[in-house]
């Protein structure tokens, strides 16, 4: 299989990760508190009070990548974690218990922000992390959104943001900026806008780019949404991308069949799947994944909007309506079948994906799949299984 | 003319309930118009639902075969206490109930509602969603809110008004449960000898299956019979322990500690003391008297916050009862006390106090916990930690 060239604008995203991981080093020197956030925390409100922004999920992610995560895991176990426990904290925990560190070591917090509208792991995380590092923790409580938002749901959280406002104006002592909160909320707006842009670019066939190539270009949107560097990265990635469309550069170039795929993607394994895909003429051109950072926040109220952007998303939602939602974007994608990922690691994805694998295949008509693995953890990783099972799903499909 | 009751004869009445809800169940339910309304550990206000004219009724007591009919729709990689929950609605255990309240405190529950709505529907479902920060002012707010949620979604069901007094009505039949539990606990804690571990939880776990009145009438006649025997010997129980944990599963494990000679003197399991440890405020409007309730409880890992420190909350239950050391019982894969326990075994040896860990599932056999458990004993008996 010809790969198609490799992305210039990889080099500026190399350059410009480099540079926040400096800065990130760098903060405390300067007096910046560091601040560990989790991937779906109004993050707008933390760059506008003058804090650093880093993300533990994406350090786990990174682990992953570098296939490192047995490693640091095995030092969380040996602490009393089980490896049950949700991947990315395994590598955040074993990497403070570990002598390795495969990618640097993990940037020591000043303070704790967590929403558990991803997850409950993400809660029992980040307190652990605030027993062992000593420092406040801020909970967004985030009830779990079945139908349409109650009332009371509503008013929770925006007092809760009230709340949050109150812990920085207390850490900081400074008053919060509301003029600062609209510029970053505008930045990431646009950079919002642009992500959605380029992941429709996938619904073009042949397409220029897919889910794949989303995961390995995720970290500005989802650590730098707020910031320049984000809206600078992803405009030179679309201007790169519709430079591919010119010249007629695909994915896979010979594509046949368009996918939708549920839900992280399995970080150590990302090419071996864009390869074996390709390999088959399909490509994942939709997932609800990739599209966890696609809002769009109203600057005439900024507190309310952030709540209903961070809290109504897919991944706090109840079960009919994640189903209908997948069941739309398969549609409005123009899929020709579906893969479902069963990731030990996070069970608000996972559980309830038998049923929905059933729900989707009668309501679409459309051949699936659904393979069992860890995001990060290889050692759960049963090539032989994953390969037999995917091999039946494109006889399906063809 | 019915035979006279013994302590024994209360005792295996309540086993049997424990042993057989679903008899327990059918018992309540034929010729009778009362609607039944589950729940799913923890912390649903079931006041709540009595006072609506319900029955309300813990999904308590487990029929372990039943987790494999659950296999089709959840990964076997979760909680085995939902999947036995779920297992048992699919085999047609829980039939005769006319509705279930699902609470919010873990990503397996957060996610099983869903699921249960689609595969085994009750005509009353609902995902009671909790606060889970318990700190801030906005959480008893919001709490309160809640409980006003699921209690106009009651009324609707029931096609009846709760008002005020009947709530009020229902608190003090579920206080007076309560506090006649903890004497019950209390007499335990003296005399395990004559009311062993097996017995007073599974009381416990009697008072989620039947109702109030019935149970404390049965309760209050047992404390009789133990007050009037309580003089008679000395336990020869000799070590005496605090568990922590969700749920006290297998029921099997407290028949160990009962042979072990080890006496449980609290614990913080949701169904366990932590289930009676503390009333209801008898004044002020209900609904925030049940969320001043809640948030008074005893901590547990589903809820975060100062006010939730769970190693002090521990480390004085040690002291208050003057306990010879904790042991975890821990079900397998749950996430929420894993991610606390590495911390809390640390906190706690650090603090001199001896602790011990089980990993157990819905269905754990007595041959592999037996061995474990003695050796903790054995370690205790001899004043070592482990």
């Amino acid at each position: 299989m010809a790969e198609s060239p490799s992305f210039k604008t990889d080099i500026l995203l190399k350059r410009l990760m480099t540079q926040y991981f400096e800065q990130g080093y760098a903060a405390r020197e300067k007096g910046i508190p560091v601040a560990w956030v989790t991937a779906a925390f109004p993050v707008e409100i933390i760059y506008a009070a003058g804090l650093f922004p880093y993300y533990p999920e994406n350090f786990g992610a990174r682990v992953a990548t570098k296939k490192a995560v047995a490693r640091l895991s095995a030092a969380a176990e040996a602490r009393g974690y089980f490896s049950g426990l949700c991947s990315y904290a395994r590598c955040a925990i074993g990497d403070v218990y570990s002598n390795e560190h495969p990618i640097g070591g993990i940037l020591k917090p000043d303070l704790l922000f967590c929403s558990n509208a991803q997850c409950c792991s993400l809660q029992k995380w980040f307190e652990s992390a605030s027993r062992y590092y000593q420092v406040p923790v801020f909970l967004l409580d985030t009830p779990l959104i079945e139908n349409t938002p109650t009332t009371w749901i509503k008013q929770y959280l925006v007092e809760q943001l009230y709340e949050l406002l109150d812990f920085l104006e207390v850490y900081t002592g400074n008053s919060f900026d509301f003029d600062r909160l609209a510029e970053v909320i505008s930045l990431s707006n646009e950079a919002c806008r642009l992500w959605n842009e380029i992941l429709d670019m996938s619904a073009l066939k042949p397409a220029p780019f897919g889910f794949f190539d989303a995961c390995f270009r995720l970290t500005p949107i989802v650590a730098w949404r707020g910031t320049k560097e984000a809206i600078y990265y992803y405009r030179e990635l679309k201007n790169e991308l519709e430079e591919r469309l010119e010249k007629k550069i695909y994915v896979v170039p010979d594509e046949q069949y368009k996918l939708y795929f549920d839900h992280i993607p399995v970080w150590p394994r990302l090419r071996w799947f864009s390869n074996l895909f390709a390999e088959k003429k399909a490509l994942v051109v939709a997932s609800q994944y990739t599209r966890s950072w696609v809002w769009r926040f109203d600057l005439d109220r900024p507190l309310e909007s952030l709540v209903k952007n961070y809290t109504e998303g897919f991944i706090n939602r109840g079960f009919e309506y994640r189903v209908q939602q997948i069941a739309d974007m398969m549609e409005d994608f123009n899929v020709d079948g579906f893969v479902l990922f069963s990731n030990r690691s996070c069970k608000p994805s996972a559980l309830g994906l038998y049923d929905e694998y059933r729900i989707l295949s009668r309501r679409t008509g459309l051949p699936g799949v659904i393979f069992e693995a860890d995001m990060s953890d290889e050692r759960y990783f049963c090539e032989e299984d994953i390969k037999g099972r995917l091999d039946e799903f494109f006889n399906q499909l063809s | 003319m019915p035979a006279r009751k013994t302590i024994k004869s209360i005792c295996e009445e309540f086993s049997k309930i424990v042993a057989d809800p679903v008899r327990q169940i059918k018992r309540l339910k034929p010729g009778r118009t009362v609607r039944i309304i589950g729940w799913l550990p923890t912390d649903v206000p079931e006041e709540l639902i009595h006072a609506a004219g319900a029955l309300p009724i813990g999904i308590v007591a487990l029929n372990a075969p039943a987790v494999a009919s659950s296999a089709p729709h959840l990964q076997g990689w979760s909680c085995s206490l939902i999947r036995c929950a779920l297992g048992m609605a699919l085999n047609g255990s829980l039939d005769l109930l006319n509705g279930l309240i699902i609470p919010l405190t873990c990503d397996t529950t957060r996610m099983v509602t869903g699921i249960w709505k689609h595969v085994k529907p009750f005509v009353f479902m609902d995902n009671y969603l909790l606060p889970r920060q318990i700190d801030r002012p906005s959480a008893k707010r919001y709490l309160i809110g809640e409980m006003g949620r699921l209690k106009a979604r009651l009324e609707q069901f029931m096609d009846r008004t709760i008002t005020a007094s009947d709530l009020y009505a229902s608190i003090l039949l579920y206080n007076q449960n309560r506090s006649m539990m903890r004497k019950l606990f209390v007499m335990h804690n003296r005399r395990p000898d004559i009311l062993g571990n097996r017995d007073v939880y599974n009381i416990i776990k009697a008072s989620m299956l039947m109702p109030k009145e019935l149970h404390t009438s049965m309760v209050a006649e047992l404390l009789r019979l133990l007050e009037e025997k309580a003089g008679e010997n000395k336990s020869d129980y000799t070590v005496r322990l605090i568990l922590s944990g969700k749920v006290w599963e297998p029921p099997v494990m407290m028949d160990v500690l009962d042979q072990a000679g080890m006496v449980s003197v609290g614990d913080d399991f949701c169904t366990g003391y932590r289930y009676i440890a503390n009333d209801v405020p008898e004044t002020g409007e209900p609904l925030t008297s049940l969320a001043e309730r809640q948030f008074k409880r005893l901590p547990i890992a589903a809820f975060a916050g100062k006010s939730g420190d769970r190693i002090n909350s521990l480390i004085n239950m040690v002291k208050e009862n003057r306990a010879d050391g904790i042991l975890f019982v821990h079900l397998k894969f749950c996430e929420n006390e894993n991610f606390d326990y590495p911390m809390l075994r640390d906190g706690l040896s650090s603090a001199g106090v001896p602790n011990f860990r089980v990993e157990t599932e819905v269905g754990t056999r007595v041959g592999e916990l037996f061995p474990q458990i003695m050796s903790f004993a054995k370690a205790l008996s001899k004043g070592e930690g482990l």
